[in-house]
């Protein structure tokens, strides 16, 4: 992808945000994101609020045509294609995770973890490490399909360092670039690299 | 403690940093007179020693760990390895205070194929016995080995081993005592795990400290008609009532309640099945309570008629019990209202005094859908799909339901700016279901492809608890402090330990927001 349709699929994937969001995610450097989000603006593509860009629904329209041809090489990527498939598996177990950590059994009927029990908590931080472990293989396959994946083996490794620190709102926090909110954005990526829709369960 | 293993049979209780914590708990117990399965432990010295040592035990260690067998053996009359009763033992880490990163519990060691067909033998369960072997080559290949390998029903002994070499490049030993060695040495490596590590640089906690081994008797309930296998709560748990509350399983073995394909009876069971167990039970529960000054949930066996505590730990609670549980130990004099004060959280405050739908409005008031109940709580608002309409809306200070097909990021500033989430497709692990818990908005997930379409436009109310979207702006009502005897209580004492607790406690905050309902 060039930098102008980059910018734009990063937007897609952080869905609004500042030039400075959009280029962590793509790894780029902020100030390379400016005149790409101005010339989408420009475009018609993209609309600016504040310092917020979003994607117009036309620079959906086009950005969403656009990834037959700009992702080929990645769809005809094996390596690739096999480790997006290794990932929707490890995808279920961290969503499950994730339930466990919001939300507990008390006798079999489900209550909001109060995060009191540090055993319960290191215990679930401990798998999260378990599955952040078995996932770097996974993420260097995305990087050698396309080395911009690379950030978010980054990004993960960051939030995953501050939730094991003990950082609890790093596991699955909403105002953070929690290890979910991070997740999440890969998983959005790699969906629309790949042209593959959501298995919601 | 210089000694190479320790029995834990209660004559001494040695300290969390000699031994660990959960050696420490079972010897503790064990000197109180409760019903624990032998056990001995590796201490804490010894970890630190192979640790300097290059990842070598030393021979005392393992001398050490060969006697502790033995005094298993003498204890239970069983043989480690033999093919006749078998001893099977769990192996777990265990170190001063809980970290992320130690090893995982090693259930059955000490199984082989000779060990299986007498355990097939004794317990009138081959299926049983296959199934234990199994089970602990999957997690000794999983934990020591570090091989993944897949195990379902149908998976043979012979074919995980050869899984587990393929993966590893190391087989499962077959011989119970290497077992055993690989076991230990796999505890005392985990101390220098990248995660254990980490954790304790960030925490500044000295890598002296070290972890321990502790080994002890598996017990089973499955092996005849007065066995079993269960949970007791001291307390009720979702009510906070105190009275005993748990579950029992006859003829049922620990994965088997945990997993809930089988649906264990009350207690009151175990009562009837067999009244000296139950009444043991009980008294256990009353001074594992008391010494923790604190609910407990006990883990219990019995095997063959006898009762083994397995485990003990401060009970999980529903927020209505956490403040009831809070009030009456304080009231009984295990804690000091200061200690009482200090356990109630902002969360347990937030859910009892949460609003709920007036039950007589709710009754006449037409059901629009019915999703999965992901975060609970009462939303009304005008239904709008899409997330900058929920924020221009609440810029406007118009209530706002969000609703859409599924959720991403992008939705996450309309979810803040609603007053409800409700989406048609996802589960309880959904970004809407996850997002939603974390901001504390009410949230119904999987209504159904399509089925919300038809809201937008219309004023709805959503309720997270129950799972449904009414038609129209229904009526809450929530309960007022002084309404709910315990939080009243609980306000009363928080004013009084103002110094000892601090000015910002979620207490003193409802405290601050209506003065005129103090409880006095």
């Amino acid at each position: 992808m060039d930098v102008g349709l980059l910018v734009l699929h990063g937007l897609a994937v952080r869905k609004a945000g500042s030039a400075e969001a959009v280029a962590g995610v793509i790894g780029i450097a902020p100030g390379a994101a400016v005149p790409e989000l101005a010339a989408a603006c420009g475009a018609g593509h993209a609309i600016e609020a504040n310092g917020t860009y979003m994607l117009t629904p036309p620079g959906r329209a086009w950005l969403d045509e656009q990834y037959p041809t700009a992702c080929a090489g990645l769809r005809a990527h094996a390596g690739f294609v096999q480790a997006y498939e290794a990932f929707e598996v490890v995808n279920t177990e961290i969503l499950d995770l994730f339930t466990r950590w919001q939300t507990i059994s008390v006798g079999g009927a489900a209550v909001p973890n109060d995060h009191a029990d540090e055993d319960y908590d290191y215990a679930i931080i401990d798998e999260l490490g378990d599955v952040h472990e078995r996932s770097l293989p996974v993420l260097d396959a995305f990087a050698v399909g396309d080395p911009r994946f690379s950030i978010y083996a980054d990004r993960l490794a960051s939030a995953y360092d501050r939730a094991l620190a003990g950082e609890k709102e790093w596991v699955s926090g909403a105002l953070v670039d929690s290890y979910h909110t991070v997740w999440f954005e890969l998983h959005e990526d790699l969906l629309r690299v790949l042209g593959r829709t959501r298995r919601e369960s | 403690m210089t000694a190479w293993h320790l029995v834990l049979d209660g004559s001494e209780v040695p300290s969390r940093e000699a031994v660990g914590n959960k050696a420490r708990g079972i010897a503790l117990m064990r000197s109180r007179g409760l019903p624990v399965p032998p056990a001995f432990v590796i201490p804490t010295h010894v970890g630190r020693r192979f640790v300097e040592a290059g990842g070598v035990l030393p021979d005392e260690a393992w001398s050490g760990a060969l006697a502790g067998i033995r005094a298993l053996e003498a204890e239970t009359g069983r043989c480690f390895g033999g093919a006749e009763a078998p001893l099977l033992v769990s192996v777990r880490s265990g170190a001063a205070q809980s970290m992320p990163g130690m090893m995982d519990t090693i259930l059955n060691l000490g199984i082989g194929d000779e060990v299986e067909a007498a355990l097939a033998r004794e317990s009138g369960d081959p299926a049983f016995a296959r199934d234990t072997h199994r089970r602990f080559l999957e997690a000794y290949a999983r934990t020591v080995l570090k091989a993944r390998v897949a195990v379902d029903d149908a998976s043979t002994p012979a074919g995980v081993r050869a899984a587990a070499l393929a993966v590893a490049g190391t087989p499962v030993p077959a011989d119970p005592y290497e077992q055993l060695r690989g076991a230990i040495g796999a505890v005392f490596a985990s101390w220098e795990s990248p995660r254990a590590k980490a954790y304790r640089k960030h925490w500044e906690i000295s890598a002296l400290g070290g972890t321990a081994v502790t080994v002890q008797a598996m017990v089973y309930g499955n092996l005849d008609e007065r066995s079993g296998t269960g949970v007791l709560f001291t307390r009720n748990p979702h009510s906070g009532e105190p009275e005993p509350y748990g579950e029992f399983l006859p003829r049922g073995q620990g994965e088997d309640v945990v997993s809930g394909e089988v649906q264990p009876l009350d207690l009151e069971h175990l009562r009837a099945l067999l009244p000296e167990v139950h009444a043991a039970l009980l008294a256990a529960g009353d001074v594992l309570e008391r010494d923790a000054a604190e609910v407990q949930d006990v883990e219990f066996t019995v095997e063959r008629g006898r009762l083994y505590l397995l485990q003990t730990r401060n009970a999980k609670r529903s927020p209505e019990a956490a403040l009831r549980f809070a009030v009456d130990l304080a009231n009984e004099g295990l804690t000091a209202p200061a200690d009482a004060v200090g356990a109630v959280r902002a969360e347990h405050i937030a859910s009892v005094l949460r609003p709920v739908i007036d039950p007589a409005r709710r009754a006449e008031a037409t059901l629009l859908a019915r999703g999965e109940p992901a975060c609970p709580g009462v939303g009304s608002g005008l239904a709008v799909g899409d997330a900058d309409e929920a924020e221009r809306l609440d810029r406007e200070g118009r209530p706002a339901v969000l609703v859409r097909r599924s959720t991403s990021p992008e939705d996450v500033h309309g979810m803040i700016a609603s007053n409800g989430v409700c989406t048609e497709v996802g589960g309880r692990t959904s970004h809407a279901a996850v997002v939603s818990r974390e901001l504390g908005r009410p949230c119904v997930v999987g209504c159904g492809e399509g089925a919300l379409l038809s809201l937008i436009g219309r004023v709805v109310t959503i309720d997270g608890a129950t799972g449904e979207v009414f038609d129209g702006e229904l009526p809450t009502r929530h309960l007022e402090v002084h309404e709910h005897p315990h939080l009243a209580q609980l306000v009363v004492w928080a004013e009084e330990h103002r110094e000892a607790i601090g000015d910002d406690h979620p207490l003193l905050e409802i405290a601050a927001l209506r003065p005129q309902e103090g409880a006095r």
